[in-house]
């Protein structure tokens, strides 16, 4: 019974993408403009050089592009669907997620699950059109594919909890928007989204190492155009799996001092 | 005058009511600094990284995201409610505007102050003195007067292009979307030497979506890279015109999609 139940949370969001043809032909047209953008733009930062911080051109357009791939893992509208928390914190709905037979905290991670294995869909079809065309470099080998895979599923799940641990600011503050920003040109800068950590200076990757940003994309990335040799591929994954560990019993505990502050009717 | 005294009084009350929620206040100044700074930080690992980026000097290039952040900082303060109109007009919102004795455009500008413009207008100021610092070029009347009209260009121009999304969303709310894109690629892209991209990806960004003419284009004619551009001369020198152009025609195009708006009940 609790399978029919889970199903039916985890596609909201992807339903109400599909039944929306012109925010998907958008996707769409947005992610492909993207990633011929962002290729072109690495293809013509090295025209003169052939490796930079120990990259190839190669290696960074790959990277560059998977990492334009991977943001559409979470990028959806999410305002649209009228479900997030600061809307129902602001309508005073926030409340009905108290009062069904599932909890808010399981609810809320169906939906985020059902959003990224849409997201993951995107992604894909977009990494088959990529190989295809060969701008991306495909992985060196089976056991990196696998390596990155298994990375990025934990990525995924830090990203996750980062977000919510930012959706349940709300519930003390009332407003997250400026949080929510601030998160994204964290997670953007911070896990390699605007360029490859490498590039950055040794201070400035220390200090990301201290960050769960960086384990949500560089590392999985990193894994997979082989900058991180597979031989430091399991103390990668050990500490992305510390994150999750950390991120779960946080954001466990703001549950539960969340749902203290939640009131009904005006208490 | 009367508007003006109004229009004030409005933005005084907005102010107040952004300082309601003070930690969002004080993040909402953060959030405009940052996001300008991470432009800084992205411009500037590529200079360190790739020197001579598409054949321009280090300072000169400071000069593109500097014009552009300033452009950008300007926009928010005074016409930046364009952006993310979509939920305002979903909600029935600028059905209200409707009956107002106002002009609506002026009513959606002031229907709220925008905090994070402080922290935009902030790092932008800081970077374009830096900028100016760094430059090898004689800064004469002439070239002041042109940066000056670049940058209200450049405001200008992103008002054009959000103000036409704008139009859009008021007959299809969804056109919204659009506009979380421009922001994206105005951050990523208007920030450097177009002409580091392949011919065919600046022309886009140039004759498809004018992203070129908001920074890289003034940037060039100051810094005598106006002929390599790949553009006539004297249309990128024409830039701060055409954000001009470009904004009267938007403010046109919303008249006009106003005036065929319909809400909910026809």
């Amino acid at each position: 019974m609790a399978l029919p139940h889970a199903w039916r949370a985890a596609r909201v969001t992807p339903l109400g993408e599909l039944h929306t043809p012109p925010r998907m032909t958008a996707a769409l047209l947005r992610l492909a403009v993207q990633v011929v953008l962002v290729a072109s733009l690495w293809h013509g930062l090295y025209a003169h050089t052939s490796t930079t911080a120990g990259m190839s051109r190669d290696q960074a357009v790959t990277y560059a592009v998977l990492a334009v791939l991977a943001s559409r893992l979470r990028e959806l509208d999410q305002y649209a669907a009228r479900d997030t928390v600061i809307q129902h914190m602001h309508f005073g709905t926030i409340v009905y997620w108290y009062l069904r037979p599932l909890s808010p905290q399981r609810y809320y991670a169906l939906r985020a699950l059902g959003e990224q294995l849409y997201g993951l869909v995107w992604a894909l079809a977009g990494y088959a059109v990529c190989l295809a065309a060969e701008v991306v470099d495909p992985p060196r080998s089976a056991a990196v594919a696998g390596v990155f895979a298994l990375s990025l599923l934990l990525g995924q799940w830090i990203l996750y909890y980062v977000m919510l641990a930012i959706d349940q600011l709300c519930f003390f503050t009332l407003r997250n928007n400026a949080a929510m920003l601030i998160l994204i040109f964290a997670q953007n800068l911070l896990s390699g989204v605007y360029a490859p950590l490498w590039f950055f200076p040794d201070w400035f990757v220390t200090m990301s190492g201290f960050l769960p940003f960086q384990a949500t994309l560089s590392v999985p990335l990193s894994l997979y155009v082989g900058r991180i040799p597979l031989s430091d591929a399991g103390a990668a994954l050990l500490l992305q799996a510390a994150w999750v560990a950390a991120l779960a019993l946080f954001t466990r505990l703001v549950w539960r001092l969340a749902a203290r502050q939640v009131i009904s009717q005006g208490g | 005058m009367k508007a003006v005294r109004l229009a004030w009084r409005i933005t005084r009350l907005n102010f107040r009511a952004q300082l309601e929620y003070r930690s969002e206040f004080l993040m909402m100044v953060a959030i405009g600094a940052v996001w300008q700074v991470s432009v800084i930080v992205f411009a500037t690992v590529l200079l360190t990284r790739f020197s001579g980026m598409g054949g321009w000097d280090s300072s000169d290039v400071l000069l593109i995201p500097a014009t552009r952040m300033l452009a950008h900082a300007l926009f928010v303060l005074f016409l930046g409610r364009m952006h993310g109109i979509g939920y305002f007009i979903q909600e029935g919102k600028i059905d209200v505007c409707l009956v107002r004795p106002m002009p609506v455009h002026l009513q959606v500008q002031l229907r709220m102050f925008p905090t994070n413009a402080i922290g935009d207008l902030t790092v932008a100021v800081g970077l374009m003195v830096a900028a100016l610092g760094r430059s090898h070029l004689d800064w004469t009347t002439g070239r002041i007067s042109y940066l000056v009209a670049a940058v209200l260009g450049g405001m200008l121009l992103e008002a054009a292009l959000f103000t036409a999304v704008a139009s859009a969303a008021l007959r299809f709310p969804a056109a919204d979307y659009w506009g979380g894109w421009l922001e994206e690629l105005l951050g990523t892209f208007g920030s450097y030497p177009l002409n580091v991209l392949p011919k065919a990806v600046g022309g886009l960004l140039t004759y498809g979506l004018p992203l070129a003419f908001v920074a890289y284009f003034p940037a060039a004619v100051l810094t005598g890279h106006g002929h390599s551009t790949g553009a006539p001369y004297w249309l990128a020198a024409a830039s701060p015109l055409l954000g001009l152009l470009a904004y009267l025609g938007s403010r046109l195009l919303w008249r006009w999609s106003l005036s065929h708006y319909t809400g909910v009940n026809g």
